[in-house]
């Protein structure tokens, strides 16, 4: 038959298995007897939860996770996977590539054989989540294996403790009484310990003095927030809580952010170039031109109607305005737009031409023809102008059909039905192209001759650089959302609470009893002794007993 | 005591294996960023139609779909649009819908185009290039070919012909929900 350890103590307390002192009268279950060993005071003695006769297969997983041993190992893996994961940049970084190649390139056989570990995903990577995964499983067993029993055995203390749960103490004062004093000796003690804050609690011959116990659960405090974080961590790639997208931002356009109801709208993006004298003299010889600082001056709108109908226009109200520089992103509850990039090629918005009739030098007009949606008709004196297509990149196919070739305004192109005097009936049809580059290159004369001939009595013109309408830049930003950054923040907050509670107070306890005229005091804290035996020492001095702070160190002898 | 413990250990060890598969198969599936695959299903659209009315994929709910992104500039595209048109009138009656996407052009210019060619399956309009974005095109034109039970059966990139269309949609139309 297995051995069964005998966890009956001799006050009459059944023990559970791996209980070190008796869940009751203190006194230690290490059989000897003889032992004078300090006392593992850890957990006041009392078993881990999942400390069994018999452990089946639940129990050894638990116990698994309850052991710290484990849980060291654990961060260790994590910490050494996490390394790795530093080596070469991440896939994470990048917005379009191509990892398969992208390694092999930059750092041949090596970034080869570390993309196909999949390093180059390190922390996405299925191990990397199952370590983070048993580390939170190990927290919580971890703690809720220990704190349960911690919380029952401090919160049912027995005054009168073992007489060698006492001398075993790290701090231990034993020695005579004066005569006569022993009944109300202990009663007396009450006040001094009372006067140092301890909660005082005392039978006839025996005391028990206790202070800041709350900084026992520090620990777990910090458990609980570290699985907070975690958990913040671990689910932040659900639906709606995490967004990492890069848009284009052309000036003077709303555009909707995707997977939200906000539009956000460059309002106007100015870029500044280190000037020449600001340059080394090397740097100069490079001919590069570096933006010192380039911002977006932006306007976050919110939609309120229409948002999901898309045959309606939006009603947008704004929410935020914010110039966004580098490091300076624009935030508005979790989203953040943080400047990534830019282009200054300038796109053709809109331009506002007349209609001229050639032969009597009349204008009519202007008439506003935008790049996209244009409107389709317009009235313009005697004339009427029926837009009917329009090409932005205007090009002519193999089979000499005219096709835009982008969706850039490089080369708009319109083409219109006009109707009006000196026309036929059916209207005739004109080609324009706004830019004076493309009526050269495409020859605009020559397509309207084709077309009807409208050439010599119509033309179609804008004044003035004022009619025209550029997009002058585009902005690229970086729109990033991550509700799950608050819930990170309480973690850490929970987790300095947790610090602060087991660092900066102690659990200090004091017991003592009278035997026969001896006094017998044992006294414990989490951590700093020195304050713990003076403690001890001026209350004996206050009780009239002199006794040498070092004299009360036990040593363990 | 120890009997009260024994269901307590096993919905918190429960509870962290569904978490942890959970955040493990989150983790990997984020990766590969969200767009479909192959198996998957089709991202929700809610766009306007060239008709002038809002479309969702609902409405093809138990139809096969070959969800066609294309653009007018885009040569390819325009190259397959009439073999497009041919298949939508050849497999209609079988519950096959083509369905093609335009990527960010304004109504006249699609209009015009789908007049001069004379197609008339289905159009919609991704003004915001939202579509593009969830379904994560990137060349044009890409096909969609989801089955009756809505489950993306292939994914095409570049220009299809009359025959590859012919027997993807032969294969789709097998594949009975």
């Amino acid at each position: 038959m297995a051995l069964i350890e005998n966890t009956k103590c001799e006050c009459g307390h059944q023990n559970r298995v791996g209980t070190v002192l008796c869940e009751s009268c203190g006194k230690p279950l290490d059989n000897s007897g003889e032992s004078q060993a300090l006392l593992e005071m850890r957990y006041d003695g009392v078993a881990r939860r999942s400390q069994r006769v018999n452990p089946n297969f639940i129990d050894r997983i638990w116990n698994f996770f309850s052991s710290v041993k484990v849980a060291v190992y654990l961060i260790l893996f994590t910490l050494l996977g996490a390394m790795l994961g530093t080596i070469f940049e991440q896939e994470s970084n990048f917005i379009n590539f191509d990892p398969s190649t992208f390694y092999k390139n930059k750092y041949g056989q090596i970034g080869e054989i570390y993309y196909k570990l999949g390093l180059s995903h390190t922390y996405e990577s299925w191990w990397f989540v199952l370590l983070l995964v048993m580390i939170g499983a190990s927290l919580v067993i971890c703690s809720l294996d220990r704190v349960l029993p911690l919380y029952k055995a401090l919160s049912k203390q027995r005054i009168r403790k073992h007489l060698q749960f006492l001398t075993r103490q790290k701090v231990v004062y034993q020695g005579p009484i004066h005569e006569g004093e022993e009944t109300d000796w202990v009663e007396r003690a009450v006040k001094p310990l009372r006067r140092k804050r301890y909660r005082v609690h005392a039978e006839k011959d025996a005391l028990l003095a206790e202070k800041q116990r709350f900084s026992r659960w520090g620990p777990y405090i910090i458990h609980i927030g570290l699985i907070v974080f975690l958990l913040a961590v671990l689910f932040r790639g659900l639906p709606g809580l995490h967004l990492d997208q890069h848009y284009w931002f052309p000036e003077g356009e709303k555009t909707k952010i995707s997977g939200t109801n906000l539009y956000l709208e460059n309002e106007k993006f100015t870029v500044e170039y280190y000037s020449q004298d600001e340059m080394s003299e090397d740097f100069r010889k490079t001919g590069k031109e570096v933006p010192k600082m380039f911002e977006t001056k932006a306007i976050l709108y919110e939609c309120t109607a229409n948002c999901d109908d898309p045959s309606k226009q939006p009603q947008l109200r704004e929410v935020k305005r914010h110039a966004i520089q580098v490091n300076d992103p624009l935030s508005y509850k979790g989203l953040s737009a943080y400047q990534f990039d830019f282009d200054l090629t300038p796109k053709l918005r809109s331009v506002q031409p007349v209609l001229v009739n050639k032969v009597t030098g009349e204008q009519y007009g202007k008439f506003k023809l935008e790049m996209n949606n244009p409107q389709q008709e317009f009235k313009l004196g005697p004339y009427t102008l029926e837009l009917k297509n329009k090409f932005l990149d205007f090009s002519l196919n193999e089979q000499g059909q005219p096709i835009s070739k982008s969706k850039d305004p490089n080369a708009p192109a319109f083409l219109f039905l006009v109707k009006g005097p000196d026309i036929p009936e059916e209207g005739s049809q004109f080609i324009y192209f706004p830019k004076q580059i493309d009526k050269e290159r495409f020859q605009q004369d020559a397509i309207n001759e084709k077309l009807g001939g409208l050439q010599n009595k119509l033309q179609i013109d804008v004044l003035g650089m004022e009619d025209v309408d550029f997009i002058a830049s585009s902005s690229y930003l970086n729109i990033r959302i991550d509700r799950a950054m608050p819930f990170v923040w309480l973690g850490l907050g929970i987790v300095m609470l947790g610090l602060i509670m087991s660092f900066y107070w102690q659990h200090r306890r004091i017991w003592l009893r009278i035997d026969d005229g001896i006094l017998t005091l044992g006294a414990h804290t989490t951590k700093n002794w020195f304050g713990m035996r003076r403690e001890v020492s001026s209350f004996l001095a206050a009780m009239g007993i002199e006794a040498d702070e070092k004299s009360l160190e036990n040593g363990g002898k | 005591m120890g009997k009260a413990r024994r269901p307590v250990q096993i919905i918190v060890l429960l509870c962290i294996v569904i978490l942890g598969a959970y955040a493990i198969n989150s983790a990997v599936a984020g990766r590969s960023s969200d767009k479909p695959v192959v198996g998957g299903k089709p991202p929700a659209m809610k766009l306007l139609g060239l008709d002038g009315k809002v479309h969702t994929l609902d409405e093809y709910k138990g139809k096969a779909l070959v969800i066609n992104f294309w653009a007018t500039w885009c040569t390819y595209c325009v190259n397959e649009m009439p073999a497009l048109q041919k298949q939508w009138e050849k497999w209609r009656d079988q519950g096959v819908v083509v369905l093609g996407i335009n990527t960010g052009e304004d109504r006249m210019t699609v209009t015009n185009f789908t007049q001069q060619l004379g197609t008339d399956f289905p159009i919609w309009f991704d003004f915001d290039n939202e579509a593009v974005r969830d379904y994560g095109v990137v060349p044009m034109p890409t096909t969609f070919f989801v089955d009756k039970t809505g489950r993306i059966a292939s994914i095409r990139e570049g220009e299809l012909n009359l025959s590859t269309l012919d027997t993807q949609i032969q294969q789709l139309v097998q594949t009975e929900g």
